[in-house]
């Protein structure tokens, strides 16, 4: 049997220290922030060390840093568990207090009860939540397919409806900023399509001049959305990455600590 | 006059609504067939899969739900078409949470059905859906089986030929995702400078701007944006490979290039209101200077 360092160190930092946390927490609240504090440090160093540290037992494939990733989607459905735990909480709540809208919570309870139910139902008897072996639709694929899927698209599709009215009651040419953007908005939502083209329908002799009308816009809105457009998503992308990066180290080093969502004294 | 103004400042959305609903519905009952320009950035993604070679893989990942499916199942069709066609392997994967299974199952039981020589676990394969994105996508860098050690009917990637090979995504030439949302950024931020995959999007109209920085720094091959970049791809599929007039050329099935006559209709009613409030707004305002 060899002796697994990463594996070891992983189990004492995520499985060790918390339980170890816990007991000491109960007595001394100020004890109760140091064990997530840790974990977090540990967390967040180590994919970093990964890669500047060629070292099996750290970036190796069974490696502390790729494990702790395979440990990561594990916790991913857990969240999705809390988040299904908290849907239940709050529905069968406002149902139970007869609050405002409580008859939504009841089709949003059965939809989850009867979807989840399919689809534990299909997990259970190896059907699975695709196709059954001779074509047809498992049950949780038809609710997929006739409730869910029509569902979010009508939600969806009525978002063109509101921005067809709100682009008319608010996108106005109020001051300079606001023209400029009006401009800048229009010239990308011709370029876009072929709205000459389609002007120009009824009208034969104007068939050629829509055509290179059209491909000037295009070209237009491909400079908008190439330069202006891509210097300033540029500087909102790397803005965002540095703040995350200043936020990462904060967390790292245990100096930001509302995810703990610690009470005061502790 | 200024009444008049005012009664047009105060229009009823309902009338709004009413010329939304025509402009969508119409071009779609009766094509219009407008004609579609393409852009560079759908031309780099198309010439980049038709210059890969025959048993190159390509992993198709299925980023986004039904709320986008009219702009995004084109293009993920396209592209598994266009596979097919030039004998390119294609791993199938479903990453965002609501829905994005079931389109791919669709769309991999349409393809799959107009190209029947296609195997299963050799020209294609399936692994389904895995929650927490960002974690599926690190791991599949270094090890596909840690994050997906089945696919989705079961089978251990080790019993399926076409994962013979291709341990990590080092091993595969191209990322396709199909995305809404943040999940298509992540493949460019964390899978790309790790695994060196290529990767190339195809985002919904919305999102479709943020990326212009990635194409412009090089970290993606290319991008078709929204419907007119799905409508674009079919146009070159069309303009490549004559056969797929079979499904671009017919105005029975939706189509991204069916699509953008709504688009057309549509973009042109909105800008014609704007236009319209915006008159509205200059001249009341005048007149309530004077």
């Amino acid at each position: 049997m060899t002796f697994d360092f990463g594996q070891v160190a992983l189990v004492l930092v995520f499985a060790i220290v918390p339980i170890l946390g816990i007991i000491l927490g109960l007595n001394s609240p100020g004890l109760r922030s140091r064990g997530p504090i840790l974990i977090g440090i540990v967390a967040g160093i180590l994919p970093i060390l990964a890669i500047y540290i060629p070292k099996n037992f750290v970036s190796g494939n069974g490696g502390m840093s790729p494990r702790l990733d395979a440990w990561l989607i594990i916790l991913a459905g857990f969240a999705l568990l809390l988040g299904v735990v908290n849907v239940l909480q709050n529905n069968f709540r406002k149902v139970a207090r007869r609050e405002s809208g409580w008859f939504f919570s009841i089709v949003l309870l059965t939809g989850l009860f009867v979807t989840g139910g399919f689809g534990i139902y299909g997990a259970v008897s190896r059907t699975g939540i695709g196709f059954n072996p001779d074509g047809s639709s498992t049950p949780f694929k038809y609710m997929t397919d006739w409730f869910f899927q029509p569902l979010q698209s009508t939600i969806f599709a009525l978002l063109a409806f509101f921005m067809a009215s709100a682009a008319f009651r608010a996108f106005r040419a109020r001051n300079v900023e606001a023209t400029i953007l009006l401009i800048a908005a229009g010239l990308v939502m011709i370029g876009r399509v072929p709205i000459l083209e389609f002007l120009a329908v009824p009208f034969p002799f104007l068939h050629a001049a829509a055509a290179s009308g059209s491909q000037a816009l295009g070209r237009l809105t491909e400079w908008i959305m190439d330069v202006p457009n891509g210097a300033a998503q540029s500087g909102i992308i790397i803005g965002a990455a540095l703040g995350a990066a200043s936020m990462a180290i904060r967390v790292i080093l245990g100096i930001e600590r509302g995810y703990l969502g610690l009470g005061k004294g502790e | 006059m200024r009444g008049f103004l005012e009664r047009l400042l105060r229009l009823d959305r309902r009338w709004i609504f009413l010329f939304v609903l025509l402009s969508v519905t119409v071009p779609i009952i009766v094509p219009l067939g407008l004609p579609v320009t393409t852009t560079e950035s759908t031309r780099k993604a198309f010439q980049f899969i038709e210059a890969m070679k025959p048993g190159d893989t390509v992993l198709i990942s299925f980023d986004y739900g039904p709320s986008s499916a009219p702009e995004n199942d084109p293009m993920a069709e396209a592209v598994m078409r266009q596979c097919a066609i030039k004998k390119l392997r294609f791993i199938v994967i479903a990453l965002y949470p609501l829905g994005a299974l079931n389109l791919a199952n669709n769309a991999v039981a349409k393809i799959t059905s107009e190209y029947p020589g296609l195997k299963y676990g050799v020209d294609y394969v399936n692994l389904g859906y895995k929650d927490g994105a960002s974690a599926v996508m690190r791991r599949m860098g270094d090890d596909i089986a840690g994050a997906f050690p089945t696919d989705q009917a079961g089978t251990p990637l080790a019993q399926i030929p076409l994962m013979k090979g291709i341990p990590s995504l080092r091993q595969v030439q191209l990322v396709f995702t199909v995305a809404t949302g943040i999940i298509g950024e992540w493949w460019i931020t964390q899978v790309h400078p790790q695994a060196g995959t290529p990767i190339i999007i195809g985002p919904t109209a919305v999102s479709a701007p943020k990326y212009y920085a990635f194409l412009n720094s090089g970290q993606l091959e290319g991008m078709l944006g929204g419907m007119k970049g799905a409508a674009e791809y079919e146009k070159l599929m069309r303009a490549a490979h004559p056969e797929m007039d079979r499904f671009y050329g017919s105005t029975r099935d939706f189509t991204a290039t069916k699509g953008m006559d709504g688009q057309t209709v549509m973009h042109t009613v909105v800008l014609f209101f704007i236009l319209l409030g915006n008159i509205a707004f200059v001249l009341s305002r005048r007149g309530a200077t004077r």
